[in-house]
């Protein structure tokens, strides 16, 4: 027998190892120089109180994250998220205030998100539409509605139970974040290590192959925008409990850092490459840099130039990464 | 060639019906809207996102997307604003403004064939980078700039709108670069495939950084339009812009996937917007129900040309099983 094949050279070594585990995971390193820079630079930044509000403020985030993750891993993007957010958390904000029920007012987020989900999903995975256009279109309408209904303001008369939850505590966290953690953890499971989470993946990296490998394209596809638009609505309610009213233009400004964070990453916009994991990490470079420049004091508009230059070059990183491979 | 062919291959035939169509119906709401100084209103509300969707053209038939348009227009009107009241002087401030918004569109471009990141992503970068610096550029200041520049937006020459004849100009210019030059015939090559134009030497580097470059000078030259009308530099100039003027390319018949595309829709598309403003204005409509009607028609212009495109795809299979019929 040969000896080289009983040694196993196809045996990872642990230099290998730690190679695979950079390439899966760009974002990682990151993560490591801008914590030792900020605790270093900032005695605030470490503490409870910070990482708490930090947690708190990126809940919703977070969530349109995880929807985009997995729209990008089909190839496909939605820019309705941001506004899918607004439009859930006023109609549950308008309907709240009226029932003074906080389980109608979570029935109606979900509702209103996955509805969203739906249309978007029927129209790009039945009709076949491009994602870009379409999404656009439902962006736009998502967002008259938020404003239509809510005149524009912030809705009053959220129910003081959902106020309160605002402070609950459970194992030291706000529960708002444990919420978001057993979401992420749920998806991250769905989409690692289950036959659906194989389908999404192969649609996105090449997309005839699933079709002649038996899979239901359309039905996947439309699967993918309907969790999107529900776990918008969730990050809709998230946004009440957060803020305390509904506000009408609350998730219009994350859209950019909702893609950013995604980007940065390491899930690739062509689909096919890319995991929830890489997001969370893509998502945290993000949170830990807007918090910690905002203790240094650095003004907004110098922080929106850093974050442009990270996305590019975190992309820009994963890129080079998964090329070597 | 039948008309009905010949009639199939111009492709902003189909948002000229449909503007035509808004055009009677907004006659038969108001009787005042026929009236002369009100069509010149409406080109010269469609002036500003007209002029950067001719721009926009050419980056989405190469199959690119340009996002940070409505941040370059930040910029351009920041610096020019500035300038003005720095210096005072005229000659700079235009020379600055339009040089500045042709490098940072032409930047996007370098971005996207050196480092081979999707144009949307590039561009979404430059985005948050182009408004971060416009923003530091003033300190956040709301700047007025002089009176006489109002000449741009408002005035008259030859009794015709300034703006119109803004628009006029780089129409024509659009129109010849796209359809007469060499530029326009490899912008649309590289869109089809640029694997392809690779393989046949074109010089697709080159072109796509001039089709980026074209999208940054537009935008300049919209910029200094919307500052002279609005009357000076306020923070939410250009939020959003982006995606009306993509809007306006879509409708008016370039396909997002690149290859063809048309200069003259992409006008017309940016009318057909400023008509559906106009007609809710018209009806008294809740400010907040323009979004909901264009994201509507939006998606009513897209399911349309998806069903006109499969029908002519079966048209076309169906012609060849008949000729393959014919000759078995």
């Amino acid at each position: 027998m040969d000896r080289a094949l009983t040694q196993n050279p196809q045996a990872p070594t642990e230099k290998a190892r730690w190679h695979s585990w950079i390439k899966q995971y760009p974002a990682a390193p990151i993560i490591v120089v801008l914590l030792v820079a900020f605790s270093t630079l900032s005695p605030y930044f470490l503490t409870a109180g910070n990482i708490e509000s930090v947690l708190i403020a990126n809940s919703v985030i977070m969530l349109g994250a995880i929807g985009m993750t997995m729209v990008f891993l089909t190839g496909g993007i939605d820019l309705s998220i941001s506004t899918v957010i607004s439009a859930s958390a006023v109609i549950a904000g308008i309907v709240m205030a009226q029932t003074d029920s906080i389980s109608l007012g979570i029935a109606t987020a979900l509702v209103t998100g996955l509805a969203f989900g739906a249309l978007n999903g029927f129209l790009i995975g039945y009709c076949k539409l491009n994602p870009f256009i379409t999404t656009m279109g439902t962006q736009l309408v998502a967002r008259g509605i938020a404003f239509l209904l809510s005149q524009g303001i912030a809705v009053k008369g959220t129910p003081l139970g959902l106020m309160d939850f605002s402070f609950v505590v459970v194992l030291g966290l706000p529960a708002v974040s444990i919420i978001t953690l057993v979401i992420t953890a749920l998806f991250i499971v769905l989409l690692g290590y289950t036959s659906w989470g194989r389908e999404v993946l192969l649609l996105g990296s090449n997309r005839s192959a699933a079709r002649y490998s038996g899979i239901n394209t359309a039905r996947t596809e439309l699967s993918v925008y309907l969790l999107a638009g529900g776990l918008a609505g969730v990050a809709g309610l998230i946004s009440i409990i957060n803020l305390g009213n509904a506000i009408p233009g609350v998730g219009d400004t994350l859209l950019l850092i909702i893609i950013g964070g995604v980007v940065l990453g390491g899930t690739s916009m062509t689909g096919g490459e890319g995991s929830v994991l890489r997001t969370v990490l893509g998502v945290a470079i993000l949170a830990i840099l807007t918090s910690g420049l905002n203790l240094l004091g650095i003004p907004f508009y110098d922080q929106l130039i850093i974050q442009g230059v990270l996305i590019f070059v975190g992309n820009g990183l994963a890129q080079h990464l998964s090329r070597r491979r | 060639m039948s008309l009905k062919h010949r009639l199939s291959a111009v492709n902003w035939l189909p948002i000229a019906a449909a503007t035509l169509v808004a055009c009677i119906l907004l006659s038969l709401l108001s009787s005042s809207f026929m009236s002369y100084t009100n069509l010149q209103s409406v080109l010269v509300q469609a002036s500003v996102t007209a002029i950067m969707a001719i721009g926009m053209t050419f980056i989405i038939v190469t199959a690119g997307i340009d996002i940070s348009v409505g941040a370059i227009l930040f910029f351009t009107s920041s610096l020019f604003a500035k300038l003005m009241m720095d210096t005072g002087s005229y000659a700079l401030a235009f020379a600055c403004a339009l040089l500045c918004a042709t490098v940072l569109g032409a930047l996007n471009g370098v971005l996207i064939i050196k480092y081979k990141i999707t144009p949307l992503i590039t561009t979404l970068a430059t985005y948050t980078m182009y408004r971060g610096m416009a923003i530091h550029l003033t300190g956040a200041q709301n700047i007025p700039v002089p009176r006489e520049m109002g000449f741009l937006g408002n005035g008259k020459l030859l009794s015709i709108p300034v703006p119109i004849l803004l628009l006029a100009v780089v129409l024509a210019v659009g129109l010849y670069l796209f359809n007469a030059t060499r530029f326009g015939l490899y912008a649309r090559a590289i869109g089809n495939s640029a694997q392809s134009a690779r393989e046949s030497n074109l010089p697709v580097n080159k072109v796509t950084v001039f089709a980026y470059a074209l999208g940054g000078i537009t935008t300049g030259i919209a910029a200094l339009i919307l500052l002279a009308r609005v009357g000076g530099l306020q923070s939410g100039i250009g939020i959003g812009i982006e995606f009306t003027v993509i809007a306006a390319v879509v409708l008016g018949g370039t396909k997002l996937s690149g290859g063809d595309g048309t200069i003259v829709g992409s006008v017309i598309g940016a009318i057909f917007l400023v008509l559906i403003d106009n007609g809710l204005n018209l009806m008294n409509a809740s400010p907040y129900v323009y979004d909901i009607v264009k994201g509507s028609v939006l998606l009513i212009a897209v399911v349309i040309d998806k069903v006109s495109v499969t029908r002519q795809q079966q048209h076309l299979l169906n012609q060849r099983a008949a000729r393959i019929r014919a000759t078995g």
